[in-house]
């Protein structure tokens, strides 16, 4: 089929009534499940994919980008209005948004992060269309020592981001790849640390610990003062001002930031097993080196919120880059894609573009519809999603541990989550009061099996540890992992320094 | 950074405002994990290795561990050299006094996860609903009347939302 027709073929199909329905239908669906601590995008997706088996093909896959875009945004909601990142993809997105939030302008750190997220997705969808086929080939050649590296990378990036000292960093990133050890082996499905406990035999799910750590700990924050509890506080006290012109020309006038948040997105995004947990954070991290100001970030400042979204946003561009050209899923929301794609009879791989050009194209195209409908639901329904703020911690705090609960029974339908969600929550606000700082431990446990699966399978395909440093995108890796190490070391002391 | 401004990822507390009480328990705290990475350290020797690969089951655990005494160390000798110049804070009582509401909604949240599999998911999460919202100020009136009204809704809504809408179902209780 010559492109063109391709082209016009899937406009048709995409501009259907019954496709552009089931695809506002998803954008809503993913943005208020990302919205919901414990609901993640991934959930969301799973829970579509049925739907979609009775529609066209094309229509099926819209509705999932559509859910999939809705979702990358959805996250930063709960991120900046309760401090607690919907998705994993929003970590970042709390250090800025959520002071900002706290300082008055809730309708600024939501406007930021809505125009940063369309931004990063047209950016990324760009991208897809213009250089899947080169960029899959470069995320294709890394192997389990770049893979390795990369995660070390990523550990070191976030254990410098956050808190007073590198090493409670790195101490709470190495606790979140133990925990990630707990459970079966997976190389040889051996029982560790399990203790004979039916609750740790399939090892901590991730999704618990998180929000445990993050949720939980951050609720009972909430509620430590009886006289602003007494006087029916809000999570956020003062005027809401919502200016969604005047946001949108301040994200505009950061074009370095976003672009090349946008692009760090979409370059870790093709990664396959990498995703939007990493990119916020190395994308906020980039953000932060090459600013002027780099000790604002953190107290609320629109270049941060900028960076985190922009960059989880356009990991969805990103994953498609790897799947579309060679049948590899970047993440897990990818895989279900596919499955979505294979279930109704199209196969997967180098050959999808040239037998299936009007999908393809319209996989293109739905990323831009849907991101555009994700900026014009968002901005619709801002001033609702704002009514949260006004909200007593005294029915936000129980109403949001329920949701919480909910998340944690619904993933497996297993109590026992619930008692590892208490646990991990109280050990979470105990570690906070300590002053160690969360997001690195978190990371660790999402990181933690690929982190060792990829270490394992290094040393099976060759015995020396010497590769991790002659192949030259992992050693640039561990160069920079160690740089971002000594620049927070070099920071912290000069904070130090009295004068 | 300062994690005041990062609240999320890194609340602060009493526990590090350098004061004795804090010093100490970040002292005794690192000592604790530090013997308990080194108890796990050990028991990951039992791990089986394999003959297809160099690392066995244990190997980056062990790695892992470690790696995690040996930072737990450094921490605690940092907590100890800054014992000496610490100042002298609120006891340790009176810091868990001030947070006691902190305390009680995770206590009261324990109970409801211990409750749900007999109360089954819409009535445990309407008597947690009610009582926290108690606990934290919402004691008569129009604010007590809010607090029914949101424990209901909450309570069967997202029951009748995960059951009958997202197929997911939640806990009946056993009671009945």
């Amino acid at each position: 089929m010559p492109m063109t027709d391709a082209l016009l073929s899937s406009v048709e199909q995409l501009f259907s009534l019954a496709t552009l329905i089931s695809m506002l239908i998803g954008v809503v669906a993913g943005v208020i499940a990302a919205a919901i601590p414990g609901f993640t995008v991934t959930m969301a997706i799973v829970l579509t994919l049925p739907v979609t088996f009775s529609m066209p093909p094309l229509q099926g896959v819209a509705t999932m980008l559509a859910v999939y875009v809705g979702g990358c945004s959805g996250g930063l909601i709960s991120a900046a209005l309760l401090g607690i990142p919907g998705t994993p993809s929003s970590v970042a997105t709390t250090f800025d948004a959520y002071p900002m939030a706290r300082g008055g302008e809730p309708g600024r750190a939501l406007g930021l992060g809505i125009w940063a997220s369309f931004f990063g997705a047209l950016i990324s969808a760009l991208v897809l269309i213009v250089a899947a086929p080169p960029l899959a080939l470069i995320a294709v050649k890394l192997g389990p020592w770049e893979y390795f590296s990369l995660i070390l990378f990523a550990i070191t990036v976030v254990a410098s981001l956050v808190g007073h000292s590198i090493l409670k960093g790195l101490m709470m990133s190495l606790l979140g790849l133990f925990v990630a050890t707990v459970g079966p082996d997976p190389m040889m499905g051996v029982a560790r640390f399990t203790f004979d406990l039916d609750l740790l035999a399939a090892g901590l799910p991730f999704l618990v610990v998180l929000i445990g750590i993050f949720a939980v700990s951050q609720l009972a924050g909430e509620v430590e003062n009886p006289d602003e509890l007494r006087q029916g506080q809000a999570l956020i006290e003062g005027h809401i001002a919502v200016r969604p012109l005047a946001v949108m020309r301040e994200v505009l006038s950061r074009p370095l930031n976003l672009l090349r948040s946008s692009l760090v997105g979409v370059v870790i995004g093709a990664v396959p097993g990498a995703g939007g947990s990493i990119a916020n954070l190395i994308a906020y991290d980039q953000a932060k080196r090459a600013s002027k100001t780099p000790e604002r970030f953190g107290t609320g400042i629109a270049d941060g919120v900028v960076a985190s979204e922009s960059g989880n946003s356009a990991t969805a561009g990103g994953g498609l880059i790897p799947m579309i050209a060679l049948g590899i899923p970047g993440s897990a929301v990818d895989a279900v894609l596919m499955a979505a794609l294979m279930v109704q009879g199209i196969s997967v791989g180098p050959r999808l573009i040239m037998d299936n050009p009007d999908l393809v194209y319209g996989m293109f195209l739905a990323m831009f519809l849907a991101a555009g409908m994700v900026l014009v639901f968002c901005l619709l329904s801002l001033r609702w999603f704002l009514r949260i703020t006004e909200i007593p911690k005294s029915i936000i705090v129980p109403v949001v541990l329920v949701c919480c609960a909910v998340g944690a029974l619904a993933l497996n339908n297993r109590v026992t989550d619930l008692y590892l969600l208490i646990g991990v929550g109280l050990v979470g606000y105990l570690l906070a009061k300590l002053d160690y700082p969360l997001a690195p431990l978190v990371l660790g446990v999402i990181l933690g099996p690929i982190a060792e699966t990829n270490l394992r399978r290094a040393l099976m395909a060759d015995e020396s540890w010497t590769l991790f440093f002659t192949r030259p995108i992992s050693l640039a890796l561990l160069v920079l992992a160690a740089l971002s190490v000594a620049f927070s070391i070099r920071r912290l002391l000069k904070q130090r320094r009295p004068g | 950074m300062s994690t005041d401004s990062v609240p999320a990822a890194a609340p602060t507390g009493p526990a590090a405002d350098g004061t004795r009480g804090a010093v100490l328990a970040n002292l005794l705290f690192n000592l604790a994990l530090g013997a308990l990475f080194a108890a796990l350290f050990v028991d990951a020797g039992d791990l089986p290795s394999s003959m297809w690969e160099p690392l066995g089951a244990g190997a980056f655990p062990r790695l892992v561990l470690g790696t995690l005494i040996l930072f737990n160390l450094a921490l605690a000798l940092q907590a100890a050299m800054a014992l000496g110049q610490a100042r002298r804070g609120a006891g340790t009582l009176a810091w868990l006094y001030q947070r006691r509401l902190a305390f009680a909604t995770l206590a009261a949240f324990s109970l409801y996860a211990l409750a749900m599999p007999w109360l089954g998911f819409p009535l445990a999460s309407l008597s947690f609903l009610l009582a926290v919202q108690w606990l934290l100020g919402a004691r008569r009136g129009r604010r007590l009347l809010v607090a029914a009204i949101v424990a209901v809704a909450f309570g069967l809504g997202l029951y009748l939302l995960f059951g009958q809408v997202f197929q997911i179902p939640l806990p009946t209780g056993r009671l009945w």
